[in-house]
């Protein structure tokens, strides 16, 4: 039995023929060893991009692909990146396995990646699209967190607008505890913004943006 | 390992300019509403700002609603229950109204910066867990002080908590943080346990658990994170330092209702009051779900308020047109 319910396939397939308008690929960076959460997103992977024939699925090495990993910021394994058409890089990382309610954010993902977009309001798209600086966004989530979802797309949506500069992480906390605990994350979703801003809760997006915003500031200004 | 996938359809990008019905709020009276106006043929509009079934999301297990044996998860019940929604065609926005009009005619709801009219709406905007209100609560918060247990659980591995309410999703949430904590205290302002039966005795059997009754929480304290929550005996004002790594709180709901407080009529809670077919006092609007003046909070009451609201607005919109 594969990991997707049938139900759940027939769904997301339905979902997929509907809104799908371009092609999707789905880099997962990965490794053999000493990965717990590899072997289990890389089936899930397999199975999700069986389910569209816009979708593929590129399976890369964290070392001996290293040149490729370090392209996409890649240093952590699982890692998936999803790219447009022309593999075009819209700056949406996951690190680690998009499980739980996550899952519903890379569904919503790989819909905006093909279409090119996302639904944030084009006032906010014009703020972000303006930024000439690089953004990183952290956002730690469990998947067992009902609030995740809307942080993390907030973050990616955001990306979206200006994945030139602007590159949003998910990641998920229990499988990377140096990092949840570098970043004294006791309480998800908690965002990140360019090591300068935090803050814990899943914000509007409006204000996530402002918090965008705000991170670019000069201190003291 | 086990793991599962939440396979939430993503929300339509393209929103109408009007819809015969518009819900706000996505747990289970709201989604119920919708289920049986979208199957009425009326087109209606879910606006949630969460996770499909809204507070429900954040229960882990529950084994009181009916049709399900052995229990569902509160995630999984939410999901079904928007999936069976949509399978009618109800639509769905993320996020909160940016304004709302309920005297107009039609009703005008602001999504996404987008006006939407609406002839009916039906506002299931549920509770939100209340705040203890005591110092470091919102210092603390996201450093050791949550109010979701599913969510932030994982972070305690090994670790002394303390919880805060003995009523029943104080004692449950208890039993789903014993799988990491090293040990919990669960406080309680009154000198008994309200909590079911049953949840307490699962929660003793964890081996994990103690209660604290009668105790005032009178502040979190801590450094970089909570350190421990500084309580006083009500019967001998006595006062001590209960050392904890974390401090899950959960003293009861209060509704979501501000964006509504000067156009309905509220109680004095700020719950919605309503006649008994949960029509509010604005024409075109009813209320349904734990965000009703005097609504008994559960899951099965919900949905069956859900159900009342949406054939009432059935009956009001073929009578108008």
């Amino acid at each position: 039995m594969g990991m997707l319910k049938d139900e759940d396939k027939k769904y997301i397939r339905e979902q997929f023929d509907e809104k799908l308008k371009g092609p999707v690929k789905i880099l997962l960076f990965s490794q053999k060893l000493e990965c717990e959460y590899c072997q289990p997103t890389e089936e899930i992977l397999t199975e999700l991009s069986e389910l569209s024939d816009k979708i593929t699925l590129d399976v890369r090495n964290l070392q001996i692909d290293s040149d490729d990993a370090k392209q996409f910021g890649v240093d952590k394994v699982p890692a998936i990146i999803l790219l447009g058409e022309q593999d075009k890089d819209y700056g949406i990382r996951f690190f680690g396995i998009p499980s739980g309610y996550e899952f519903s954010t890379l569904l919503a993902d790989i819909i905006d990646v093909s279409n090119g977009k996302s639904d944030l309001p084009e006032k906010m798209v014009d703020k972000i699209a303006a930024i000439k600086t690089p953004v990183h966004i952290k956002v730690f989530v469990t998947p067992t967190c009902p609030y995740c979802p809307n942080a993390v797309r907030a973050a990616h949506k955001i990306a979206m607008a200006n994945p030139r500069y602007i590159k949003a992480q998910m990641i998920e906390s229990t499988e990377f505890p140096h990092l949840a605990n570098k970043y004294a994350v006791y309480g998800v979703p908690k965002t990140i913004i360019n090591e300068r801003v935090q803050f814990e809760g899943a914000m509007p997006e409006a204000a996530v943006v402002e918090q965008v915003l705000s991170a670019l500031e000069e201190p003291g200004a | 390992m086990e793991f599962s996938f939440s396979v939430t359809g993503p929300p339509k990008v393209d929103l109408k300019d009007s819809y015969d019905v518009v819900v706000i709020g996505g747990g289970p009276s709201g989604l119920t509403a919708a289920i049986y106006t979208s199957r009425a043929q009326l087109s209606t509009l879910v606006v949630n700002k969460g996770a499909p079934g809204g507070l429900v999301a954040t229960t882990e297990w529950i084994e009181n609603y009916p049709g399900f044996p052995d229990g569902v998860a509160g995630a999984e019940l939410g999901r079904a229950m928007q999936n069976q929604a949509q399978r009618f065609g109800t639509e769905f926005a993320s996020g909160e109204p940016e304004e709302i009009h309920l005297a107009a005619d039609p009703k005008v709801i602001r999504v996404a910066g987008q006006d939407i009219k609406a002839r009916a709406v039906i506002i299931a905007t549920g509770t939100t867990p209340k705040k203890l209100n005591v110092p470091g609560e919102r210092e603390f918060y996201g450093r050791g002080v949550s109010y979701c247990a599913t969510c932030d659980g994982p972070f305690f591995a090994d670790k002394e908590l303390l919880v805060v309410g003995a009523g029943s999703s104080g004692v449950q949430e208890s039993g789903f943080l014993a799988k990491f904590a090293s040990k919990i205290t669960i406080v309680e302002f009154l000198p008994t346990i309200q909590a079911e039966r049953i949840l307490i005795e699962r929660f003793k059997k964890t081996g994990k658990g103690s209660f604290l009754l009668n105790q005032e929480v009178l502040a979190i304290e801590g450094e970089e994170t909570v350190t421990g929550v500084r309580v006083r005996d009500r019967d001998s004002n006595e006062e001590k330092l209960i050392p904890a790594g974390g401090v899950f709180i959960y003293v009861g709901l209060e509704p979501q209702t501000e964006a509504f407080a000067d156009q309905l009529k509220l109680d004095q809670w700020g719950y919605i009051e309503v006649d008994s077919n949960l029509r509010t006092n604005v024409e075109g609007v009813w209320a349904a779900g734990d965000v009703v003046s005097g609504a008994t909070r559960q899951i099965a009451a919900a949905v069956g308020s859900g159900t009342i609201a949406a054939i009432e607005v059935e009956h009001y919109l073929s009578s108008k047109s």
